[in-house]
């Protein structure tokens, strides 16, 4: 019992002192590991993980491929923290982090509290559904009409959701998990969600599949909607100049290919 | 080990847990150290914050200033134990972690600290209410014989009342540390990497969640029934009175 309690004293200790490094020769991501392809957890390390700071396993997924390539250009230590989403915010207020890469929409309610990069990848958005739902072939927007949908509390697809004609709008889940669970067991009949998230759920869970629309068919979005953005404290413009450089050297061929490798990667 | 197909709902769960078992064996001490730090430390506080709420107050013979400084005492010991018991700790974990990790004060405040202090004065709260009930539970009469023969207040306090409804306590204090496993998987909203957040990380990739809770809703049920089934024991062997039957 006491060389139990003594080894978690030091774990204490460990995380207590990893976590006061000098914040401008490292980079301290914050990221939820829970939102693949984007980012997620992992036990078994490759290389393009990173390891997780203050917990067991590394972080996988586009989010830390693209970390480690800023890093890199811009010759800082990576530091890649898991937070949960409602903390990410928070935690970049604080300086736990200098960062959020995370899959982060850049909206114009966040961007009053944080500034955002240049889009660092842009997506489309799709409904998830059961392979046996009646609405596997819809085709526009009205086919969902009276759907049971649900979305991740304070998302973009959240808002997207009630652009559905009389949709039932179920109370937001915590995470994708649970949004996948819904709608396999048909608490929901479908969730809003980017298409690269959609294709690593579907990936994974086989009774799932997704509907995509024509531009004209589908969500009014803007710009700023359908894309992630790395998301940095207000007065942290020095990093958000250096970062936007780096970022507008990756291609868009570039950035597909590191995302179609991530969800190579995922399953 | 590949990852089973969809329709392999035993299979995946073996797959998660072989795959994952690091994070949520890591996970599990986390929940243990939590509940082993929150209950004990809980414990310890609750005394000294239970003894601050039933303070004895005399009327006739102490000075008006210590009679106000006590009943102050008093009020704030309530006012503690009213307002953590009468918030949910998820809400006390977002406000306690990110108001101090904002302040930037301490360079160890993370979120484990954080939530080993977070459950800790939230059980404070509840051990004291659990002590009062044992304090309430001792017959006037122990203290009344305490001072017949000679005892101060103080002193009847400390030697005899406080032993038996220490005693009393005990099943208490044990269920409250059996909820205290359960009951930091809040914690898990500040990013404590308890048992919950473990097993939460571990469907991150594939997004098998029901299947990695059932590997959680295992564990937890092993423990809690390991941990009651330890709290009786105890409680027989302390001998609380004799027990009626039942």
């Amino acid at each position: 019992m006491k060389k139990f309690l003594s080894i978690f004293v030091l774990m204490m200790f460990g995380i207590s002192l990893s976590a006061c490094a000098d914040s401008r020769e490292t980079l301290v991501v914050g990221l939820e590991a829970a939102y693949a392809p984007f980012n997620w957890s992992t036990q078994t390390a490759n290389e393009h993980t990173v390891r997780l700071d203050g917990q067991i396993g590394y972080a996988d997924g586009y989010d830390v491929v693209v970390a480690k390539y800023i890093a890199e250009k811009l010759n800082m230590k990576l530091v890649v923290k898991a937070i949960e989403w409602d903390g990410l915010i928070p935690a970049l207020q604080a300086n736990t982090i200098d960062v959020i890469i995370a899959g982060m929409s850049p909206t114009a309610e966040r961007a009053l509290t944080v500034n955002f990069s240049d889009i660092y990848y842009r997506s489309e958005q799709v409904m998830v559904v059961l392979k046996t739902s009646q609405y596997v072939n819809a085709t526009s927007l009205t086919d969902f009409s009276g759907a049971k949908v649900v979305a991740q509390l304070g998302t973009l697809q959240d808002d997207l959701t009630d652009q559905i004609p009389n949709v039932n709008h179920l109370t937001p889940l915590e995470s994708y998990g649970a949004i996948t669970q819904a709608v396999r067991s048909g608490e929901a009949d479908a969730f809003v969600a980017e298409l690269p998230v959609a294709q690593s759920i579907i990936g994974t869970n086989s009774d799932l599949t997704f509907v995509q629309f024509d531009e004209e068919n589908g969500f009014v979005v803007t710009d700023e909607q359908v894309s992630v953005s790395i998301a940095f404290r207000k007065s942290d413009t020095e990093l958000l100049e250096q970062i936007n450089e780096v970022l507008a050297s990756i291609t868009t061929e570039q950035r597909n290919e590191w995302m179609n490798d991530a969800l190579d990667r995922q399953n | 080990m590949e990852l089973p197909d969809q329709s392999e709902f035993l299979k995946t769960i073996i797959y998660l847990f072989v795959t994952y078992y690091k994070i949520i064996l890591y996970g599990l001490g986390v929940t243990i150290l939590l509940s082993v730090v929150g209950t004990i430390g809980g414990f310890v506080l609750a005394l000294g914050l239970t003894q601050q709420r039933v303070i004895h107050i005399d009327k006739k013979r102490e000075k008006r200033f210590t009679r106000i400084l006590k009943q102050t005492l008093k009020s704030l010991g309530n006012g503690y134990v009213t307002l953590f018991r009468g918030t949910p700790m998820i809400v006390q974990a977002m406000i306690i972690y990110y108001g101090i990790a904002t302040l930037d004060i301490f360079s160890w405040w993370n979120p484990l600290t954080a939530g080993l202090i977070i459950v800790t004065i939230n059980t404070t709260a509840y051990i004291s209410e659990v002590l009062r009930g044992g304090l309430q539970a001792v017959p006037i009469g122990q203290m009344e014989a305490s001072r017949s023969l000679g005892l101060t207040h103080n002193q009847a306090m400390r030697k005899v009342v406080w032993p038996q409804a220490i005693k009393n306590s005990l099943p208490g204090i044990g269920n409250e540390f059996v909820v205290n496993l359960k009951d930091t998987a809040v914690l898990s909203v500040i990013s404590v990497v308890d048992l919950f957040y473990a097993v939460k990380q571990s469907a991150s990739a594939t997004y098998r969640t029901i299947e990695a809770f059932v590997i959680a809703a295992i564990i937890y049920l092993i423990i809690t029934y390991i941990s009651s089934k330890f709290v009786n024991y105890l409680q027989k062997r302390v001998g609380t009175a004799k027990v009626v039957k039942v």
